[in-house]
């Protein structure tokens, strides 16, 4: 799986960790960013909450598995 | 700008443990006469409890699986290396009651380890499967 937080927020998203989501690590939003980390439904619908758009929009398959 | 949320968790809690540990060895090898090794176990494990207690106070993964706290990534971590930590000792303890049954024709203690890492895996299984 491969992500677009970090060309979607334009910016890291780090400076505004709370407000994706309110119990989540600096380490782990920079895991998110960096693709290393795959966000589970919750915390991927967060996301895609705060960027206006659906989890499935934000977080899309590269055929290859995490 | 905003900071970073606190994650949860308990800070006394890895100090904690530490410390009931130690203090279990320790009386454990003051019990069996030896005086002076009793004493630097408990002291070395006091040292340990407080580098554990000013460790939780950080921000980092280790802290956050020390409070057992933290988000799911960081829970995730712990699991997977506590699954990591099992697999090693199973595999120790399978290969120890082999080698003690070819000495021996007893696995002793390592057979003891064998059982409890089969039953544990097996009703883990058979629970976990339950709920997901």
């Amino acid at each position: 799986m491969r992500n677009d937080v970090r060309t979607r927020a334009g910016r890291r998203i780090c400076p505004t960790v709370n407000w994706v989501s309110p119990r989540v690590s600096r380490q782990t939003i920079n895991s998110i960013e960096n693709g290393r980390y795959l966000p589970l439904l919750p915390r991927a619908t967060a996301i895609a909450r705060h960027f206006h758009t659906t989890a499935q929009d934000v977080l899309r398959s590269d055929g290859k598995e995490q | 700008m905003m900071s970073y949320t606190t994650l949860g968790g308990h800070r006394r809690l890895a100090a904690t443990i530490t410390l009931v540990a130690g203090g279990a060895v320790a009386a454990a090898t003051w019990v069996s006469g030896d005086h002076s090794w009793a004493i630097g176990i408990a002291a070395a494990f006091l040292v340990l409890a407080a580098v554990t207690y000013i460790w939780s106070g950080r921000t980092g993964d280790i802290a956050a699986v020390l409070r057992a706290g933290g988000d799911e990534r960081q829970r995730g971590l712990d699991r997977d290396a506590l699954a990591l930590s099992a697999q090693a000792t199973t595999v120790v303890a399978v290969v120890g009651a082999i080698v003690q049954i070819a000495r021996t024709g007893d696995p002793g203690v390592f057979g003891l380890f064998c059982a409890v890492s089969g039953v544990t895996y097996a009703g883990g299984l058979l629970a976990l499967r339950l709920r997901r």
